[in-house]
């Protein structure tokens, strides 16, 4: 299964993509243990592309790619934008 | 080049709280850490009450907030609180991530309900928190010296000593990381009551908040301290309010 990661370089650290994670209860956006506190996000919770909140949210373009291409997803294409108001089981 | 006003009075506080900073109720934390008395459950005790405080900190600087008025003091006194602002819901998310990432509770939900993450108003954990609240009312420069060069002199003295003896490393990094933070919030004190303390009124004002945040902290760290190690708690808030002389 394809995996997202955060483009440091792109990311303005807004934190939506947090706010949305852990209100659905996945909690795979964490503040990395460093003293930047970078955003990362954590492939074994993340379960993009069931889940796609955070791509909807970002407001950075192409601050959220897809690791294993770097396909860029903010704004989320088309094929990729589903996301749920309530919380999924995973 | 100008005299910054407030340079000896920061130094002088600076210098009180650094005193301080390793004779702290936490020193009992770090003992027990140095031989290998603390494991899990301590952790989570630790963390979970930290990170009531940190929340709380939503609450005081709301607060302080309000008190800012158009023109009150430069724009870079304000553009440091809001970075204080942000860096200190930066300390509270790694809390939370820390109590998750342990699987210490599942949910954020079950964080806000579990003893540890629950916020009670008889404890002193309240009792600092509304006090720093409470200096809401006072210039900016006064809360600022309370808690920049009282308090978090305090905090950082502690999560040093703590961090050194510290073998979880998730744990360590949790302090660890926020080290930078903590010193430049130090240095936004130093550099506030440098530059906008120059009467002596306001000097006694700086140097009674800034007592008061340390004892009022201090009492909190002794809460922290007795919940962590599981022993009866001794705190006893202290009613005869601190005056200026004193």
């Amino acid at each position: 299964m394809p995996t997202l990661k955060i483009d440091h370089e792109r990311c303005t650290e807004c934190r939506m993509c947090y706010l949305a994670c852990r209100e659905l209860n996945l909690n795979a956006v964490y503040v990395a243990l460093e003293p930047l506190h970078r955003l990362e996000i954590d492939p074994h919770k993340c379960t993009y592309p069931v889940c796609t909140v955070c791509l909807a949210y970002c407001p950075a373009e192409g601050s959220i790619v897809e690791a294993e291409s770097g396909r860029w997803l903010v704004p989320p294409p088309p094929d990729v934008h589903r996301w749920w108001l309530k919380p999924v089981s995973v | 080049m100008t005299e910054l006003p407030g340079k000896e009075l920061a130094q002088e506080l600076i210098q009180k709280s650094r005193e301080e900073s390793r004779s702290t109720p936490m020193e009992a934390v770090i003992t027990a850490a140095r031989e290998g008395k603390f494991h899990g459950e301590e952790g989570f005790r630790l963390i979970g009450r930290l990170w009531t405080l940190e929340r709380l900190f939503y609450y005081i600087y709301g607060g302080w907030g309000q008190g800012l008025e158009i023109g009150d003091f430069s724009p870079s006194v304000k553009y440091l609180f809001s970075r204080q602002i942000m860096d200190e819901s930066t300390h509270e998310m790694l809390y939370l991530d820390m109590l998750l990432r342990k699987r210490w509770v599942r949910t954020q939900k079950e964080a806000f309900q579990h003893p540890y993450g629950q916020f009670a108003i008889d404890s002193a954990l309240a009792y600092h928190a509304f006090s720093l609240r409470n200096l809401a009312t006072y210039p900016h420069s006064v809360r600022i010296a309370a808690l920049n060069l009282g308090a978090k002199i305090l905090e950082l003295g502690w999560m040093e000593g703590l961090a050194e003896v510290l073998t979880d490393e998730d744990l360590r990094s949790v302090f660890t990381s926020q080290f930078v933070e903590n010193r430049s919030h130090i240095n936004m004190g130093r550099r506030i009551v440098e530059e906008c303390v120059s009467k002596p009124f306001e000097a006694e004002l700086c140097r009674w908040a800034c007592k008061v945040a340390r004892r009022d902290y201090c009492m909190f760290l002794q809460e922290l301290s007795d919940v962590v190690l599981g022993r009866e708690p001794v705190v006893e808030a202290r009613t005869i309010p601190l005056r200026v002389n004193d």
